[in-house]
């Protein structure tokens, strides 16, 4: 069984062919349960953002995933296949699972870092949950997931540092104030720039808002997308005197606000300090003004270098959250080959035998009058009858290994018998090594009668078959420590 | 029990320079989580630091300031004490990496100069002089802590200024918070020294000192007291900018320093605890 991932992001498709695929949450859960009634996947989860549309698949065959989740996506976004191909990137196992704790991490991001991912991760995730599209697999990979983007949030900067004009503008104005609320901010000119830093601005408390542009419409209509207030251009400096933060963004060839003007403001406001930032080329703001007592300028160079370095930070922080997706990557490989059945056989005959042993040793004072004989002859006996117990339950899981929700099977008899609380199990996991009952899909058997009522009508109609050739072999010599490997 | 109390200032050294290299580590790193560790870090050093104190007051049968050793661990406690208050309240993160280093220095020369308990000179004999002493320290705490908040803003303005945001900026406090910081405690530092110096003023006039109002230590004082109250009284009137309110919050710490480390042991006639 393998974790695959197909899809198309940022990186791979254009930002047309991404609209064309982006799902709704409703396209998305029909999509997977699609997928998952085709047979080719037991498990589903799509992921649709604006910078990405990916399907995540648990399957036998991880090439016919593939090809269903282009086939599918290629229908959804009306394109043929062919078309939609040299875009689509895919990964399966380990691959895959790393490619999802990347996204978690937002280090596939435009821009990295960026938080929103794991939202809306953990929102397509508990739609599929919802719709019945994930099970033992997924429920964990993607709970796993979203603590892994949790992790590396904490645990590096990679968050940390604005990377965009306008929040860098922002950043530098809670350097300087602390807190944003009881500030007022004036807009002069009317740019996209100055309106989504007064948004941010607006975002992080700030109440009030001034709109001075030199024709009043425009100030008008700014003020009120932004919930501000027009004021006249003439008043500017006197409204200079109250405001705390300054963006200015107007198309005007000179400078509109001089040292002195700021200069004799200064003389009115006392001394709290002023954030003046000037987005405007050519020129508002003369920077002469930066040599004024309590008042700070950053024009759009300083701003655009403020990011240019956030964004370097940010890559080396990267690194580090690659470290860590790295571990987290080898932790769940270990469990995920937990849900294999011949290491699940090898452990289950190891504690049942470490019980019977145990009990032996716990009798062997009663037992002290016995001869020799005697007690091997105990042994043998208690021996058998774990091994008649255990027969039949080794011999249908070896049955069941074949098909495409043996890992149900498994996940079953860990939980029932407490397999995953003992060491032995963790060693014996890790003896095993990777995938025997898997080593050849193709020898196996199709599935035969599958646990789960949303049986794919094709398994159904399989004739039963034999045990897998690939487990089969070691089944009537149960004595033993339990690590042959089948 | 003496041994007890310097194997308890011993440590505390141990912990806060552990809570240093917590902050450090914590600063560069942007490791949020590492400052409330170092916090917690010191906190157990100043719980140490506290009994060490109080064992040596058992042990001297007294309060504990007489001599170089005693009279710097007790000024070290009071600093981290007030500093822990003053977190506690304003929440401001960074100031640790002032006042630890400070600390650490203070407890070095008072663990280089350690001496064992001696008894008290009789002029020291006297109840006033135990509340000038309290007094002092809670009034020194507070205006190191200002002292060293005013070293951060002046450090960050500049940067700010020369917009050299790639460094340290984005890990240090907001000028706001910094100079809420100074100002408050300034003005809880303020009163308790005019209060310790009126202390001073009592005693020496009771006992009649002779020339105590041209001491050197006496004027250096009276100074730092001027600045202070410029300070604050700039500040309400908001006459004065951050930089400057920092520049006297430094220039105050400077004559402290100067009063500690110079007057006291050197110049002053009579103010001879110090050892």
């Amino acid at each position: 069984m393998h974790v695959v991932v197909a899809g198309i992001s940022h990186k791979t498709a254009s930002l047309e062919l991404r609209e064309r695929l982006a799902l709704d949450d409703e396209a998305a859960l029909r999509l997977s349960q699609e997928l998952l009634g085709e047979g080719v996947a037991c498990e589903a989860v799509a992921l649709s953002t604006c910078n990405r549309t990916e399907l995540y698949l648990y399957g036998r065959d991880s090439l016919a995933a593939r090809q269903a989740a282009l086939a599918h996506l290629a229908r959804h976004a009306g394109v043929a296949p062919g078309e939609l191909e040299p875009s689509l990137y895919s990964y399966s196992g380990d691959g895959a699972i790393a490619h999802l704790f990347r996204v978690t991490s937002s280090l596939d991001s435009m821009v990295v870092g960026e938080a929103q991912i794991v939202a809306q991760l953990k929102a397509a995730y508990q739609q599929a949950c919802d719709g019945g599209c994930t099970a033992v697999v997924f429920n964990r990979l993607f709970r796993h997931a979203l603590e892994v983007g949790k992790r590396v949030r904490t645990e590096t900067a990679i968050g940390e540092r604005p990377v965009s004009v306008s929040s860098a503008a922002v950043e530098l104005a809670l350097q300087v104030f602390g807190k944003l609320r009881d500030h007022t901010v004036l807009i002069v000119g009317a740019g996209e720039t100055s309106e989504l830093t007064a948004t941010h601005l607006k975002a992080h408390g700030i109440e009030k808002i001034l709109v001075a542009n030199r024709t009043l419409d425009t100030s008008v209509d700014l003020a009120r997308r932004v919930g501000g207030e027009a004021v006249r251009f003439e008043d500017l400096e006197q409204h200079l005197v109250v405001a705390d933060i300054v963006i200015s963004s107007t198309s005007a060839p000179h400078y509109v606000v001089t040292r002195e003007v700021v200069e004799r403001a200064f003389k009115r406001r006392r001394h709290r300090p002023m954030f003046l930032i000037d987005i405007a080329v050519p020129r508002d703001l003369d920077p002469e003004i930066n040599r004024v007592r309590d008042a700070y300028l950053y024009d759009i160079d300083d701003l655009q270098h403020v990011v240019e370095h956030n964004r370097h930070e940010r890559e080396k922080e990267a690194q580090h959250a690659e470290r860590i997706v790295e571990q987290e990557l080898a932790s769940v490989n270990d469990w995920l080959r937990s849900l294999e059945v011949v290491p699940t056989i090898a452990t289950l005959r190891e504690a049942v035998e470490d019980i019977r042993r145990g009990e032996l040793e716990r009798l062997s004072n009663r037992l002290s009058d016995l001869t020799d004989e005697q007690r091997a002859q105990v042994d043998m006996l208690t021996a058998s009858i774990v091994n008649k117990i255990l027969h039949v339950p080794t011999v249908k899981m070896k049955e069941v290994a074949g098909r495409d929700q043996c890992y149900l099977y498994v996940d079953a008899v860990r939980t029932l018998f407490d397999l995953d609380s003992s060491e032995a199990a963790d060693e014996a996991a890790a003896e095993t090594g990777p995938s025997a009952a898997e080593a050849d899909p193709a020898e196996l058997p199709v599935a035969t009668r599958p646990p789960a009522a949303d049986v794919p009508p094709a398994a159904v109609e399989s004739p039963a078959a034999e045990p897998p050739a690939a487990a089969g072999g070691t089944v009537h010599h149960l004595r033993g420590t339990g690590t042959e490997d089948a | 029990m003496a041994q007890t109390s310097v194997i308890l200032i011993w440590l505390a050294y141990l912990l806060y320079a552990a809570a240093f290299a917590v902050f450090l580590i914590g600063f560069f790193t942007q490791r949020p989580w590492m400052n409330r560790l170092g916090l917690i870090v010191a906190a157990a050093g100043l719980v140490a630091q506290t009994l060490g104190l109080i064992l040596r007051g058992v042990d001297a049968g007294r309060f504990p300031f007489v001599g170089l050793y005693e009279s710097l661990v007790l000024v070290a406690w009071a600093i981290v004490l007030v500093w822990h208050v003053l977190e506690s309240f304003t929440k401001i993160k960074a100031v640790g990496l002032y006042v630890m280093p400070v600390v650490l220095v203070l407890l070095t020369i008072a663990l280089i100069s350690y001496d064992p308990p001696q008894g008290m000179v009789p002029a020291l004999r006297s109840d006033i002089v135990i509340v000038h002493v309290i007094v002092m320290l809670v009034a020194i705490g507070c205006l190191y802590v200002a002292g060293g908040a005013a070293i951060i803003y002046l450090i960050e303005e500049t940067l700010l200024r020369r917009r050299k945001t790639g460094g340290v900026l984005g890990r240090l406090p907001s000028l706001a918070a910094l100079d809420r910081l100074i100002y408050h405690a300034t003005l809880l530092g303020l009163p308790f020294l005019t209060m310790g110096m009126a202390a001073g003023v009592i005693r020496a006039e009771t006992f009649r000192v002779p020339g105590w109002p041209t001491d050197p230590m006496v004027l250096l004082s009276a100074a730092a007291w001027a600045v202070y109250v410029v300070l604050i009284a700039g500040r309400v009137r908001g006459e004065w900018s951050g930089r400057a309110v920092s520049w006297l919050a430094v220039t105050g710490l400077v004559l402290l320093l100067v009063i500690r480390f110079a007057a006291v042991p050197y110049l002053s006639g009579f103010h001879t605890y110090g050892g």
